[in-house]
């Protein structure tokens, strides 16, 4: 029981401070715009689209609302859809790769920009750059420079005779991945480097004179000192990367619509070619839906591990 | 716990706010702005499209035409708003779960039954009846406008597939336009010189780039639905081999059809497979080059690609009268005459003279072959010209044998087929 409406005409005798429990009540009042925003927001197309994802929802049912009850019906289909598990096994390889490359080059970078040098503060917020720019932006920019016929990757490529004639990128499937993986670790890097830059700023310089003294070079100090102190920040830009790589949609789809062929058919292309270019409303729900569940495994981890860092 | 009155009073007070604020949110988001009434003579309808912005050739034509029709009918106005090809079918459905569709809509041919059978579009069945004009139009035309036996749109413009040659090109070659696709692969492969290519097509992911595989199969005497036979075997082995032969850039997989133009324009292509949209564009756009357009080569039948805008009316409009009204009076024979020119479009039906321009007479000769989707097919169109593209990439960009292509197509298009309700 934890009514809090006080009968009336003992309001004379309100102390100074009101009992803990009723306090604590009006405090998360002060959350109720946030938890309606959030409920709006986010909870209620969540549940509707597990609930989509339950029915028989094509086009008609889509406007005149209804859609029948199937219950695992849906999910039965996709599971034993080829194409569904060729876009998982796509999504996570295009993940996995992005996620590398960009950690390599953003923890490059985040070594580098470490350093004390003039014109640093100014090259590290052009960096930034990449992250800031509007995907539509940068994706178009990726799919013009990677042309086969006016490109300028190919051009330079053909001017050191790496290559001879027309290569275009995005109508083969290997090149294709290769291109997307390479524009989503661009747009990534900052972010990572951002994040560990700030991690290797926490590592005080006397540990670094220490292996110096030691006998340590350059290499050993990185793997020895940089890394291992680094740990709990290296999960987290790894994590937050992966989470965020996973779901990307605008880069890819601008960049080759899923294609050439199924080469770049990620999940969320999939998905939204379920719902939106065939309009199963109930089959993309059900992509969306499971599309969710590499993600929440993510964050639920992710959160476990933050809490045993604070916890140690 | 009997001495909290104040406080409770106050966090009433707080909580009956912040209800009220939320109530008044959702009051807002849910009421519909209703954008067409009628009061005394004056009618305001609203009208969505996918031609363009006001400020691009193919938006400007339109909305001029939309003004046209306000200035000779007064008290009615027309607000007319444009959403992008590739989001109109999805925002046009999401409007109509959301009970806020337009009085009228220009919707693509392809996808009139569909938005039919989703209760979105209004059965005209009965005004077109009374307007008596159904016959004066081609017939498989008339078709993208009928579902489950009755008339949900009435044809806006129609549009045809030919060549379009570079005549400064073909005459260095000593070649006339290609009447049979074997001449077609023979010229591109003469044309070709490792700078620029014979042919150029849009083969883009997607149901765009389906379009010039589809005229191939259609010539081989081949059917949309049924890829994996002897005729489409002949077109897909044909496509793969300009390709692979250098007649055709490996580009066309990533090209749409202005790309295509534009390849064309510039003499990077010499023969483009494209529709009577760019008349006009490439005339104004490149007045130095000399160009000409040709009918489609032809093996066992000639064919081409429908491409065709229907005029609707939503389910949910309050102005059924006045919407059947603009439509109409945009298929008089006169008003075509002066709009299609501009638009560089055909007329779906036969009695609009738009003047003896002979490029547009061949376009309009081509029309006459036009294939379109029909039944099952038609509610699939969508998914089953992915998959014919999705041949064409595996066998052209992806290093799959055309058989193997053309099975894992089939078997693809039967289960969208299957899907159809």
């Amino acid at each position: 029981m934890t009514t809090t409406v006080a009968p009336p005409g003992t309001a004379s005798t309100t102390p100074a401070r009101a009992p803990r429990r009723a306090r604590r009540w009006g405090d998360h009042l002060f959350v109720l715009p946030a938890v309606l925003f959030v409920a709006a927001t986010v909870l209620y197309p969540l549940v509707f689209n597990v609930d989509l994802s339950f029915r028989d929802v094509g086009v008609a049912q889509i406007v005149n609302g209804g859609g029948e009850w199937v219950g695992w019906e849906n999910y039965a289909d996709q599971l034993g859809r080829d194409e569904f598990w060729h876009a998982l096994a796509i999504s996570l390889l295009y993940t996995g790769l992005a996620v590398a490359v960009a950690f390599a080059l953003g923890m490059a970078l985040a070594v580098y920009f470490n350093q004390r040098f003039p014109g640093r503060n100014l090259m590290r917020s052009l960096l930034l750059l990449a992250w800031i720019l509007p995907t539509v932006v940068s994706a178009n920019v990726w799919r013009w420079m990677l042309d086969g016929s006016y490109g300028l990757i190919n051009t330079l490529l053909e001017s050191v005779g790496l290559i001879d004639g027309d290569l275009f990128w995005l109508a083969r499937p290997v090149p294709a991945l290769f291109a997307v993986v390479f524009a989503t670790a661009w747009s990534f890097t900052p972010f990572i480097m951002i994040l560990l830059l700030a991690g290797l700023q926490g590592i005080p310089d006397t540990l670094y004179e220490a292996a110096k003294i030691d006998g340590a070079g350059a290499w050993r100090r990185f793997t020895s000192v940089t890394m291992p102190l680094l740990k709990p920040v290296n999960l987290t830009a790894l994590l937050l990367c992966f989470i965020s790589t996973f779901k990307t949609f605008d880069t890819v789809f601008l960049m080759t619509r899923g294609g050439p062929g199924e080469a770049t058919m990620i999940l969320p292309i999939y998905a939204y070619n379920e719902a939106f270019e065939y309009f199963r409303f109930d089959t993309g729900a059900v992509a969306t839906t499971l599309m969710l569940v590499v993600p929440l495994g993510l964050s639920v981890f992710y959160f476990r591990s933050l809490r045993r860092e604070e916890l140690s | 716990m009997g001495r909290t009155g104040g406080r409770s009073a106050a966090w009433t007070a707080r909580a009956v706010g912040v209800l009220a604020a939320a109530a008044l949110l959702t009051a807002c988001g849910g009421g519909s702005d209703d954008e067409t009434s009628g009061d005394g003579g004056s009618t305001t309808l609203s009208l969505w499209h996918y031609y363009g912005t006001p400020d691009t050739p193919t938006g400007a034509a339109f909305e001029n035409l939309v003004d046209r029709y306000e200035e000779e009918h007064e008290g009615v106005t027309i607000e007319v708003r444009h959403i992008p090809f590739g989001d109109f079918t999805r925002t046009l459905l999401q409007s109509a779960a959301g009970g806020d569709l337009p009085d009228i809509a220009l919707i693509n041919g392809f996808t009139t039954q569909a938005l039919a059978d989703a209760g979105v579009i209004q059965d005209l069945s009965d005004r077109v009846e009374e307007w008596g004009e159904a016959d004066r139009y081609f017939e498989t035309g008339w078709e993208t406008t009928q579902a489950d036996g009755a008339t949900y749109a009435i044809p806006h413009v129609a549009d045809a597939y030919a060549v379009y040659y570079n005549e400064t090109m073909l005459a260095e070659a000593g070649l006339q336009p290609p009447t049979t696709w074997a001449q077609m692969q023979e010229y591109a492969t003469q044309l070709s010189d490792g700078e620029r290519y014979g042919l150029a097509f849009s083969g883009i992911e997607g149901d765009e780039g389906a379009t010039a595989l589809v005229i191939r199969l259609l010539a081989a005497g081949g059917d949309p639905a049924d890829v994996d036979t002897e005729a489409g075997a002949t077109a897909l082995g044909q496509f793969t081999d300009m390709i692979a032969g250098g007649a055709v850039s490996s580009g066309v997989l990533t090209w749409n059809e202005e790309d295509v133009k534009n390849q064309f324009a510039n003499g990077q292509a010499a023969m483009m497979i494209n529709s009577a949209t760019y008349l006009s564009i490439l005339a104004e756009e490149n007045p130095e080059l000399q160009w000409n357009v040709a009918l489609l080569p032809s093996d066992v039948q000639a064919a081409t690609f429908l491409s065709q805008e229907n005029l609707a009316i939503s389910t949910t409009t309050e102005n059924a009268d006045a919407a059947w009204d603009v439509i109409a009076w945009m298929q008089q024979p006169d008003v075509l005459a002066e709009y299609l020119p501009e638009r560089n479009k055909l007329a779906a039906r036969d009695d609009v003279d738009t003047g003896d321009d002979p490029v547009r007479a061949i376009f309009a000769e081509q029309l006459q072959q036009a294939w379109a989707p029909e039944g099952d097919l038609a509610a699939a169109s969508s998914e089953v010209l992915t998959r014919i593209q999705g041949a064409l990439q595996a066998a052209a960009g992806g290093g799959t044998s055309v058989p193997d292509a053309l099975a894992e197509a089939q078997g693809q298009i039967d289960e969208a087929l299957a899907n159809v309700e």
